[in-house]
């Protein structure tokens, strides 16, 4: 079982262990990938940088053998291989490590490593200790700080994420995938993770190492690839080149030009919307505040401030993890206080569950529609009238009617495209999904309106649509709040933004004070932005 | 799938002609495939009248009702239950508790009717709290919270007379729950509908009922929308108590006596009833005339294999497959 490495190792350092050239890959009408290029070393982490929906995705698929790809090669140590299953890709030596872990957390790190492949005796048992020593010296041999006999459930988060690479590189690894691996990880665990990154390495295997975390790149890899729009972006050895280039390559020039696109296409709502960044500052300064926290901390947030003004679309920008999703959730009564206060309308707001902060007037369109926003199975009507059933009831008795009625009107008002109120959800398109989940606030107006990554899976005509309805809100003097990374969106919709790191926020710019989305990615990016970008 | 989205248009049209009714009809007589419930209902009934020639008579189908009534009425509390994503197994248990705590509290507290009812409706009622708050509160699932409390009431049930009946001698209480009845129909089938009627009203027409099927649906997309899954969870628990306590009442005056040791496995048909009802057991989907439905098969079945003569013991294997079969024709 230990011989992982052995072949990576014997041959020639100058032969890239993995070469992609040109490949294409076309998913229905939408070209995914235009012809990508990427070659690994051995003993190199090689980071993959771009935005969503940039391609880095698709290519880990490809290789891991998940989708074909339409036109160019993929060759391994010189030759040639075609990655049509999961397993031929495994049999090349392509392991993929995911983010979402595929332990079983309830067996040890040695059954873990070895599921499937025990060693056993004649009748079928499983030779226990042999299993252990198999395993003890395995980790030995890689200088990895675990234990095979404890449980994966007893592991902090970075042990199992070990455990998970463990995994992938027990049999004959020449290229190991991480897709985000810090994304869940704390800095110390960061630190742990690396080391066996760097254990990994020192034996010849190459490393592809996906990130939005630009800090990383610099810690760990020497040489980066950007993806941008399904083609390559960039090429750097990560010592000759800095952050600033970084971003340039990963957010490239269109940013002006598509918002030019975005005027002339979809004409009026998008006008006024754009006329935002003209008019922010003044009007509305010296409105009170119709949603403010102050020093609010819990378990996962550690003293939010933030004030939003009636009519305010307020972003908040961050990486994953950085407690943007918690800082809703917590407004919301999902997740408890433990220091600082939250006012509405200068009143104290003690919402101890959801049902509290929607009786308040406070609304959330979660991340996760379908886990989160609907109950899929149910029809659209069942859906709406769900937040607010005490408004379509009369002394615990459904108003039938009323319901109908209202799940009527707002279908019309969203433009939701289904045959009628009592089509099931499941049926409907994602954005069509989305228009529900937006439509159950829609009657009476909220007046706080929380909104976490909108417009996720959603298609670009939908997109805008529901642009519209957080521009009606905001018109009609809600507050807004939204949680988004995609940076253009951030900018077309907002007054202002507040940037989240490590579960508070740490500064808040007015829209007017930025000119494109490379500037809002350079302050996500750097954890002290005052320090940094004064050098 | 496909059937509950192609025949929309057809039946809005058809909705538009008939009005009210057709509404009406379509709320109470809603689930997946609420047509091959009815089917199933009606072949039972032809091939019984053919079989036996004492099956078609209305004496015949009273019986059945009567049999029918105790598994009946806890059913409809078990669909909100099974609705919200949970299982009551106590609910034999709770019924066997109820009755000795009714047929006490009219030997030792006061011989009333009306003290003998509290007692029994109150000690289900009890029963079901402890369920639904156990479940909530501690978070474990409710297959174990109601399998403990399945042999701790019946424990309880012998312990309070060591393991003797209660007798009962209130000619009330034996009317109104067991023997009386109105226009020739007995009270345990008055009390069936009855609880029938309120199953729908609550189910199909109040807010609880859409919070149920919100709780079961998708927990955390009712948390996000502001249902409190742990109260409506536990009031569901508690409705199936209360209905546990009507039908020890119910078996009680028709036998003039409580007995610590009736209706073991009891759980077994009433759960048969409900997912043969429509109610998945995956939560969301379930209606309550289905339930009945599920019940009244059952007890036809029961009845028909009686007349034509076949043993107890096939009549367990054949409600056995009927069981998995309703739940593989109800599964997503």
């Amino acid at each position: 079982m230990s011989e992982p490495v052995a072949v990576a190792a014997a041959s020639s350092p100058r032969v890239p262990l993995i070469r992609v050239a040109g490949v294409t890959k076309k998913f229905g009408g939408v070209q995914a990938l235009r012809g990508v290029n990427l070659e690994v070393l051995p003993g190199e982490v090689h980071a993959l940088l771009g935005e969503n929906g940039a391609g880095k995705s698709t290519l880990i698929k490809i290789l891991s053998g998940v989708h074909t790809y339409d036109e160019g090669s993929i060759e391994i140590a010189g030759q040639k291989v075609a990655f049509e299953s999961p397993a031929r890709s495994r049999e090349a030596g392509v392991a993929v490590v995911y983010q979402d872990l595929s332990l079983v957390e309830s067996l040890s790190v040695g059954a873990n490593l070895m599921l499937g492949r025990e060693p056993r005796t004649r009748l079928g048992f499983v030779r226990q200790r042999e299993l252990m020593a198999q395993v003890g010296a395995f980790l030995r041999e890689h200088n990895i700080p675990l234990d095979p006999r404890v449980p994966v459930d007893s592991l902090p988060f970075a042990y199992r994420q070990m455990t998970e690479i463990c995994k992938a590189l027990m049999g004959d690894v020449r290229v190991l995938i991480l897709d985000e691996p810090t994304s869940a990880l704390t800095g110390g665990e960061e630190q742990i993770l690396f080391d066996a990154i760097r254990t990994v390495t020192a034996r010849g295997v190459g490393v592809i190492y996906v990130t939005h975390r630009l800090n990383e790149v610099f810690r760990i890899s020497q040489r980066v690839t950007v993806f941008r729009d399904g083609a390559n972006a960039g090429h750097f050895a990560t010592a000759d080149t800095d952050m600033k280039q970084l971003v340039a390559a990963i957010v490239g020039p269109r940013h002006a030009a598509m918002q030019a696109r975005q005027e002339t296409s979809t004409g009026a709502s998008a006008q006024t919307v754009q006329s935002k960044a003209a008019q922010t500052a003044e009007p509305n300064t010296l409105d009170a505040p119709v949603l403010a926290l102050s020093n609010v901390s819990n378990a996962r947030l550690h003293g939010v401030n933030f004030a939003v003004r009636k009519g305010e679309v307020h972003g908040l920008a961050g990486l994953i993890g950085s407690g943007r999703t918690e800082i809703l959730q917590t407004i919301f009564g999902l997740l408890p206080i433990d220091a600082g206060s939250i006012e509405l309308d200068g009143q104290p707001l003690a919402a101890r569950r959801p049902g509290d902060a929607i009786q308040r007037g406070i609304a959330l369109v979660p991340e996760d529609r379908h886990l989160q926003g609907l109950v899929l199975d149910h029809s659209i009507e069942r859906n709406l009238t769900l937040p607010r059933l005490p408004q379509f009831s009369r002394g615990g008795w459904l108003r039938a009617q009323a319901a109908a009625q209202q799940a009527r009107t707002a279908m019309k008002q969203l433009s939701v495209k289904a045959p009628n109120a009592s089509t099931h959800v499941k049926f409907l398109s994602g954005g069509n999904q989305q228009k529900v989940v937006f439509a159950k606030w829609n009657h009476p107006r909220p007046k706080v309106l929380l909104l976490d990554e909108p417009t996720v899976g959603v298609d670009v005509g939908a997109r805008e649509e529901i642009y519209g309805v957080v521009h009606d809100a905001a018109s009609a003097g809600t507050g807004v709040v939204v949680v988004s990374s995609d940076l253009d969106e951030l900018l077309r919709l907002c007054d202002r933004i507040s940037i989240v790191v490590d579960g508070s926020i740490v500064r808040t710019v007015e829209r007017a004070q930025l000119r494109t989305a490379e500037e809002l990615h350079h302050l996500i990016q750097l954890p002290r932005p005052t320090e940094e970008l004064a050098t | 799938m496909n059937e509950s989205v192609s025949p929309m248009p057809a039946e809005q049209q058809a909705a538009q002609r008939h009005g009210r009714a057709w509404r009406i009809a379509r709320r109470l007589l809603q689930g997946d495939r609420p047509y091959m419930l009815y089917i199933a209902f009606a072949i039972l009934l032809v091939v019984f009248s053919f079989a036996s020639p004492w099956f078609l008579s209305i004496d015949n189908f009273l019986n059945i009702g009567r049999q029918t009534a105790l598994v009946s009425i806890i059913a409809i509390g078990m669909t909100f239950v099974i609705i919200a994503r949970q299982i009551d197994l106590s609910v034999g248990s709770a019924l066997a508790l109820s009755g000795m705590s009714a047929a006490l509290a009219m030997s030792h507290i006061s011989d009333t009717w009306i003290v003998g009812a509290i007692a029994g409706i109150g000690t289900g009622a009890i029963v079901g709290a402890i369920n639904g708050f156990v479940t909530t509160r501690l978070n474990i699932p409710s297959f174990l919270v109601t399998l403990g409390t399945l042999s701790a009431a019946r424990g309880l049930a012998l312990m309070v007379t060591t393991t003797r009946p209660e007798i009962i001698t209130n000619d009330h209480f034996i009317a109104i729950f067991g023997e009386g009845d109105i226009a020739g129909v007995p009270v345990p089938i008055l009390w069936t509908l009855l609880a029938v009627i309120g199953g729908i009203l609550l189910l199909h027409y109040s807010v609880f009922g859409r919070q149920i099927y919100a709780a079961g649906g998708n927990p955390t997309a009712a948390l996000y929308s502001g249902i409190n899954i742990r109260r409506v969870t536990t009031l569901a628990f508690v409705l199936t108590g209360v209905l546990a306590g009507l039908a020890a009442l119910v078996l009680s005056a028709r036998s003039h006596a409580a007995r610590p040791d009736v209706v073991q496995g009891m759980e077994l048909d009433v759960i048969a009833s409900v997912t043969l009802g429509g109610c998945s057991l995956f939560g969301g989907r379930g209606f309550i005339l289905g339930t009945l439905l599920g019940s009244l098969i059952i007890g036809t079945l029961n009845n028909g294999l009686v007349l034509l003569g076949v043993s107890s013991s096939l009549q367990l294997v054949i409600k056995g497959v009927i069981i998995v079969a309703a739940v593989a024709f109800t599964r997503k």
